[in-house]
């Protein structure tokens, strides 16, 4: 969390339908909270997960991660290729402590503005309720390693 | 019977008769001595105690003699297929223990190899089963492992772990990551790691750090578990490799439980077999996005 309090969203989204969307809920002035950063990508196909790795690293509270909804792609599969990806990716996220609320994903058509305004209201609530994520974050820049007795056992299962 | 006499036969004859050029197998090591330890949840026979097995290159007829098999061969010979002077040697015959075999059909599905460029000289447990090629290993790995196997060990740790809430699995897997040195054994060690340039090494721009630290060694090993999504055989050889003894067969055994679940992907079967990441279904799960 910043220095006022407010959660950090990065929101990582297409070009073609999301970014559009985001545009739409600007120019038609929807009020939507101010703290989500949006990443402009040509299309979810190009969203890696190094890029969300990233973000969680660069002490991101929630990521979002938004497209075209599913067979509007402008490049046809790219949705199709990275929904596959995150469906295994945020199973692995969650089982090592970056559960659901912080890792979301939505489809939003350049024509739905109003789904963009409230999806980031509801995002920003839900990680305003989950709390700062900076102590709990383990893909977090640390400067030092865990003590020594933090670490466990060797050879575990 | 032993197997070894009929293995060392055929290993003569296909170095004598020119179809392979050389021979990748196991040999008793002088030594004796321990080898790497077998870690749970690994698919493959626990070490015969104390039978030191080393990989044996074997590229002259009259050497086949030295081949041996047993319980105690437990390296995944496979990973040999990534170094250039051994891709060299094609085609080439490889001792193929049942994770081996797995590992083989895998990569024969990730086009790593031409077709008729390796034979396998396999065994089922102990059991030689002669030269087969890599359809043929994909029937007797289907038939070995009708069921998708996993050690109910790691099951039973997982489910612990998913009943936990966030930050604890947080704090846990962050003190276990906080042992890794970076040393990438666990890379080495895996068939299936063999890009030319890993992503851990590029670094215009640098994505993962390289620094031994809690935010690098998290990312790198999210990144090679989720590589191996839908590919990882369960053979162990990360894990025995790993010097720092992290738990990585509860990260690939995770992932191979979600691909079966998610997409009904099994690796290791079906040298057919599309990739699970590079193919996708309208029908994917939608479920999880707004
Ligand atoms: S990632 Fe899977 S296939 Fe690779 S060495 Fe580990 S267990 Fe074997
Ligand atoms: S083998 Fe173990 S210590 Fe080495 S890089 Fe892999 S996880 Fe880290
Ligand atoms: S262009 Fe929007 S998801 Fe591909």
């Amino acid at each position: 969390m910043s220095q006022a309090g407010a959660p950090r969203i990065t929101a990582f989204v297409c070009n073609w339908c999301t970014y559009a969307g985001a545009d739409l809920a600007g120019t038609s002035r929807l009020q939507y909270a101010p703290e989500v950063r949006i990443v402009k990508l040509p299309c979810t196909g190009r969203i890696s997960p190094l890029f969300i790795l990233k973000a969680f690293e660069g002490g991101a509270d929630a990521v979002l991660v938004s497209g075209c909804h599913p067979g509007d792609c402008h490049y046809t599969s790219g949705n199709y290729h990275a929904r596959r990806r995150w469906g295994l990716l945020r199973k692995l996220l969650d089982l090592t402590g970056i559960d659901s609320r912080r890792l979301q994903f939505s489809w939003i058509s350049a024509a739905e503005g109003q789904k963009f305004a409230d999806l980031i209201n509801d995002l920003t609530a839900k990680v305003r309720e989950a709390g700062p994520f900076a102590g709990a974050n383990p893909a977090r820049k640390r400067l030092a390693p865990a003590p020594e007795e933090a670490q466990g056992p060797r050879r575990e299962s | 019977m032993s197997p070894t006499p009929s293995l060392r036969e055929d290993a003569a004859r296909l170095l004598r008769e020119g179809r392979v050029k050389l021979v990748i197998g196991y040999r008793a090591h002088a030594g004796g001595g321990q080898g790497p330890a077998v870690p749970e949840g690994a698919c493959r026979a626990p070490l015969a105690g104390g039978g030191g097995r080393r990989p044996a290159f074997i590229e002259e007829a009259h050497r086949a003699g030295e081949l041996v098999f047993d319980g105690a061969c437990s390296q995944n010979l496979a990973a040999y297929l990534k170094k250039p002077e051994v891709r060299a040697r094609m085609p080439l015959a490889i001792v193929a223990s049942e994770a081996v075999g797995r590992s083989l059909v895998s990569l024969a599905a990730e086009s790593q190899f031409a077709q008729g460029a390796l034979l396998a000289l396999a065994f089922r447990g102990e059991r030689y089963e002669g030269v087969k090629e890599v359809e043929e290993l994909a029937a007797l790995a289907r038939e070995a492992a009708p069921e998708p196997r996993r050690d109910p060990d790691i099951g039973r740790r997982l489910a612990e772990l998913a009943a936990w809430p966030a930050q604890r699995r947080a704090e846990w897997w962050s003190a276990r990551f906080s042992r890794c040195t970076r040393c990438y054994a666990c890379r080495a060690a895996c068939p299936g790691c063999y890009c030319q340039r890993c992503v851990t090494e590029r670094n215009v721009p640098q994505w993962v750090s390289t620094a031994a630290l809690g935010h690098g060694n998290y990312a790198w090993n999210m990144i090679r578990a989720f590589h191996q999504a839908g590919r990882c055989t369960l053979c162990g050889a990360c894990a025995s490799a790993c010097p720092q003894g992290l738990p990585l067969m509860l990260l690939n055994t995770f992932l191979a439980a979600q691909a079966a679940e998610q997409f009904d992907v099994e690796a290791g079967l079906d040298p057919a077999a599309k990739p699970l990441i590079g193919t996708w279904d309208p029908e994917d799960d939608n479920s999880f996005f707004t």
